[in-house]
């Protein structure tokens, strides 16, 4: 076919009309790296996201809230600390897909690495803010039902009068410190691992504005 | 060890970038979709780069991730290219070297091939780098005689599309 060879012969020349990029832009490229990073910090959060709406299905469906509620937990405190948790959680799965989408669109190594910054700043917030939460929620609650609920007492089998509140107070500290130490590991190893190769591609980037 | 396979990278990828410009070129229309092609070309090269052994040259085994990217990216996306977007793209045919005629045939084989499918495109991309029907067998994972098969029918099918 005459047309092809024609072709052929005009593909070779363009040859000289390739762009061509420098060391510096094609590595740059590949640190783009980053953004798979940043997608999946989205898709984790989004996945938290599913994991406490199926708990908070699941404690209404098998009547876990109303036993709450017996226990001297108004409806009111439930349902406030439900919609706390899931805003909080909200808020947090919006800023994540508004990093990601900030990161793939930027072309420049300065916006990347601005880029790198908010998101390991998002993340980083998101966990202390969980963490807090958590810590705070168990300590009421647990302070609650072990000073001042005497059924709970009645039922762990823990003797009211002859147990000192010194042992109390160290069970209550007992079980926010695990509470929140499972969750800190888990974050560790969801997001910390995450947050440190956003790091490292951070520090590549620097190398190279200098 | 990471920043010795970086460094080497780069270098061979910078050597070698042609293939992947090409490579956007019969697959994408504007400068944008170019760029985009080229980093996403790039990033798989990466990712596939510690499995690259050596045993195949560096060029050959980029002809093959990139190819692939382009293949897969445009399924994905669903064939982003219409009609509309033929007509903008910027093969730059430089008016003095050819007479009127000469140019006329190549704007209409360059709008013909970008009418093809992606792996027919692949095909074309291969037949004008010049490869033999065995390498572009390699590259496209089929057999040679395949490739010659694949190929007579691509030809066929450019000539219906240029003279309908």
């Amino acid at each position: 076919m005459d047309e092809l060879e024609l072709l052929k012969k005009d593909w070779k020349k363009q040859e000289d009309a390739l762009p061509k990029l420098s060391y510096d832009e094609i590595y740059r490229m590949m640190l783009k790296k980053s953004s798979s990073i940043v997608r999946w910090i989205f898709i984790i959060s989004i996945i938290e996201f599913v994991i406490l709406a199926g708990f908070e299905i699941f404690g209404r469906i098998t009547g876990i809230y109303d036993e709450l509620e017996m226990a001297g937990f108004g409806k009111g405190t439930g349902i406030f600390l439900s919609v706390l948790s899931f805003a909080i959680l909200i808020f947090f799965v919006t800023r994540f897909y508004i990093n990601y989408r900030n990161i793939q669109t930027t072309d420049s190594a300065k916006e990347l690495m601005k880029s790198i910054l908010r998101t390991r700043k998002t993340v980083k917030y998101y966990v202390f803010i969980n963490l807090t939460f958590l810590g705070v929620l168990m300590f009421f609650m647990y302070g609650y039902l072990l000073f001042f609920n005497e059924e709970f007492l009645e039922l762990s089998g823990i003797p009211k009068d002859t147990t000192p509140k010194i042992v109390l107070i160290i069970a209550l500290l007992l079980i926010v410190v695990v509470a929140v130490g499972t969750v800190a590991l888990i974050y560790y190893f969801l997001y910390g691992r995450l947050t440190r190769k956003l790091r490292r591609n951070y520090k590549e980037l620097e190398k190279l504005e200098v | 060890m990471n920043k010795e396979l970086e460094h080497s990278f780069v270098t061979n990828l910078e050597q070698n970038q042609n293939i992947v410009h090409k490579v956007c070129r019969i697959y994408t229309s504007d400068r944008d979709s170019h760029n985009d092609l080229f980093q996403e070309i790039t990033i798989q090269l990466w990712k596939a780069y510690p499995k690259f052994r050596g045993d195949a040259k560096f060029s050959t085994w980029m002809y093959r991730v990139a190819l692939n990217t382009a293949i897969t990216l445009y399924r994905k996306s669903k064939r982003s290219i219409k009609t509309s977007d033929i007509d903008t793209i910027d093969f730059k045919i430089k008016a003095d070297e050819y007479d009127d005629e000469v140019e006329q045939q190549l704007k209409l084989m360059y709008k013909a091939v970008k009418q093809l499918n992606d792996i027919e495109k692949a095909l074309v991309f291969l037949y004008l780098e010049d490869k033999s029907y065995k390498e572009i067998a390699d590259t496209m994972g089929i057999t040679e005689v395949n490739a010659r098969v694949k190929m007579n029918r691509v030809k066929t099918k450019l000539k219906k599309i240029l003279n309908p």
